[in-house]
């Protein structure tokens, strides 16, 4: 990896760390708005659970061994978010912003998934340059 | 024939790779209707069947994954675990290669000591097509053995000889194929065991030095820590390492067993900035020795590269090589003898012998294989009637006490040994030598694996290796009538007529 690519990477982790690091005060500490949001979606202790989630996916996208795990672990709570306010929650005023967040998060994950790709079990094996198709 | 219960794979595996995305629409709907906790399927799912996607469209370098999807997965991890599974669980205790799992533990028993008794009777196939010892109607007790001596250099006259006392030698192992934890370990069990340590061809030997043991250091073909910049030999470096108190001796190597015809290898995975620097190399690619000392393009030059070597150390110097043709290791001794110049030893290596990088061909098929190359060597030697002009040691597989004795009766006068020795450091045989990755911490440079191994205590260990297989040897030789090894002599084997050293076969 280029060490342009490697500081992207890090940019990148930093900032979804940082959107969902922010939301964990009010998850945990049962904010109205958080609780009401998860309330209408009907996951009682929600809150608590995706909030758990977040923190692990903050903290492994912190530490270099695991970077790719807290990705894909971010990358899977954001899709599930995003399917939230598809489904249920809409987008409308605050609930818009934090829909773009989840989709900001999503891709920045995203992003340091492909930089990272060669890492990732299960695809690095077959990642070198001969497997790939050639036009 | 098929049973009408087989699962066809093929079948399962289109199955599985029309019902990812299935799955996926059938959670995202119950999230949406009974609980939203099923997302978390959902989106599992949905992942799923971006990487099967992925795995059947977007990649082609593996044929499996591209027809089969995410089951073929299955075949890769399974694959992965295999080699562990068969230790652990599968293979039996005489199967595994190139050391099952009988003569692994034996030498783990004796370097713990450990009583190696064994009950009930041989687990080999026991038939007359095996090598056997012949024990004397009337053994010598083993207080009337004749301690061992062995004097290296004292066919010359020169005044700095080198005598062992116990028959082993640790055979030519580097600081770049071991990590430092080992080689210190191993220098000081030699220290310990008293016995001598072959630094290996990989340059200075810093820390085979840091111990105190006696020390062969080995020249290999690239002169590591000796050479010139155009890889010739630089005399005043030799000079300087062979003045060294602990460096008792200079061996020569012309091939090794595991890769006879090629040059040492150490990849580059293996390669730190202290490697790099102690044999003034590259980091960033695979250092290949060069198959042959420039100096040594036939009989004649040969012999006066050893003369040269030995002119400029003041000490024995000796050869090692793995034969191929055993005429033309007639025509070597005729040339020592017509020049009346001979090494103060030779080393046989067998083409069983290990290494930590070479290639697969070059292990598996080629050299001479250590007991008729051994037998052949000292054949010749004694035809040639100059086997008291020098010693003769041997190397291959030769990691206890049994196999041993055949090296000694077939004329061997001390073995050499290394990964027996690597075995008594705790060795389990994970054969990731040559990928920075060794488990125990032996052939690593990964600070992390050399954590593992604990000097002191594997020192230890390789003492008590030597004392315990010093120990099996006195039984042996005192079972077959015998004052000392000096007395085994191939009369002592018992030979079945299709063995490769049965007199009736010819040896090339």
């Amino acid at each position: 990896m280029t060490k342009a690519a490697k500081t992207t990477s890090w940019v990148f982790q930093i900032i979804a760390v940082i959107i969902m690091g922010q939301t964990l005060a009010f998850k945990f500490s049962g904010h109205p708005t958080t609780l009401a949001i998860f309330e209408e979606i009907n996951m009682p202790y929600g809150h608590i659970i995706i909030g758990v989630l977040e923190l692990a996916a903050c903290i492994l996208l912190l530490m270099p061994q695991s970077i790719v795990y807290g990705a894909t672990l971010g990358a899977g709570l954001m899709t599930g978010a995003i399917i939230g306010h598809i489904t249920e929650l809409g987008w409308e005023g605050e609930r818009g912003q934090l829909g773009l967040l989840a989709i900001a998060t999503l891709v920045s994950c995203n992003i340091v998934l492909f930089i990272r790709r060669k890492d990732i079990p299960l695809i690095k094996g077959i990642l070198s340059e001969s497997n790939l198709p050639k036009d | 024939m098929k049973s009408k219960i087989s699962i066809d794979l093929h079948k399962l595996s289109r199955f599985v790779n029309l019902f990812l995305p299935i799955l996926a629409i059938i959670f995202f709907l119950a999230g949406l209707k009974l609980s939203f906790y099923y997302h978390f399927l959902t989106v599992s799912f949905l992942f799923a069947t971006a990487l099967n996607v992925f795995y059947l469209y977007l990649q082609n370098g593996h044929a499996l994954l591209r027809n089969f999807g995410l089951l073929a997965q299955g075949r890769y991890m399974l694959e992965s675990v295999g080699p562990e599974l068969r230790q652990y669980l599968y293979a039996s205790d005489t199967e595994e290669k190139p050391f099952n799992r009988l003569e692994r533990a034996e030498v783990y028993r004796k370097s713990q000591n450990i009583d190696s008794a064994s009950s009930f009777g041989s687990l080999h196939t026991f038939d007359a097509t095996e090598l056997k010892i012949r024990h004397s109607l009337f053994p010598t007790p083993t207080s009337e053995l004749t301690p061992y001596s062995l004097t290296f250099g004292e066919e010359r006259g020169i005044e700095n000889t080198h005598t062992i006392r116990k028959p082993y030698i640790i055979s030519a192992m580097s600081y770049g194929a071991l990590g430092k934890n080992a080689v210190r370990a191993l220098a000081r069990g030699a220290k310990l065991a008293d016995i001598t340590m072959n630094t290996g061809e990989g340059g200075y030997p810093k820390y085979h030095l840091m111990e105190g043991c006696d020390l062969i250091f080995q020249l290999g073909t690239a002169k590591f820590g000796v050479r010139n910049k155009d890889g010739t030999l630089n005399e005043e470096k030799l000079k300087e390492i062979a003045d060294k108190p602990t460096i008792k001796m200079i061996e020569i190597k012309l091939s090794q067993g595991a890769k006879p015809g090629k040059g040492g290898l150490l990849p580059k995975e293996k390669i730190s900035d202290e490697i790099a620097e102690l044999r003034g190399v590259s980091k960033e690619h695979d250092v290949v020795s060069p198959a042959f000392h420039s100096e040594c393009k036939d009989y004649t030059s040969l012999t006066q590269f050893i003369k040269r070597v030995q002119n400029i150390a003041n000490i024995p110097v000796g050869i090692k090589l793995c034969i191929g043709d055993l005429a033309q290791f007639e025509n070597m001794i005729q040339e020592f003898k017509k020049q009346d110049i001979f090494p103060d030893w030779i080393t046989i290596d067998g083409s069983e012998g290990g290494t930590g990088a070479a290639p697969r061909a070059f292990i598996d098929r080629v050299g001479m294989p250590l007991l008729p190359a051994l037998k052949g060597a000292n054949d010749a030697l004694n035809e040639a009637g100059v086997r008291n002009r020098l010693k003769l040691l041997a190397s291959g597989k030769l990691i206890g006490p049994g196999r041993q004795m055949l090296a000694f009766c077939l004329g061997a006068d001390a073995i050499c040994s290394a990964r027996g020795f690597m075995l008594s450091l705790g060795c389990i045989q994970a054969i990731q030598c040559g990928s920075n990755a060794c488990p125990v911490g032996i052939t690593t440079h990964d600070p992390k694996l050399e954590h593992g191994l604990d000097i002191s205590i594997k020192a230890a260990r390789v003492r008590n290796y030597v004392n315990n297989l010093k120990h099996d040897i006195d039984e042996l030789v005192a079972a077959t009538g015998c004052q000392s090894i000096n007395d085994l002599s191939f009369k002592h084997l018992y030979v079945p007529a299709d063995s490769s050293i049965s007199p009736h076969v010819p040896n090339n």
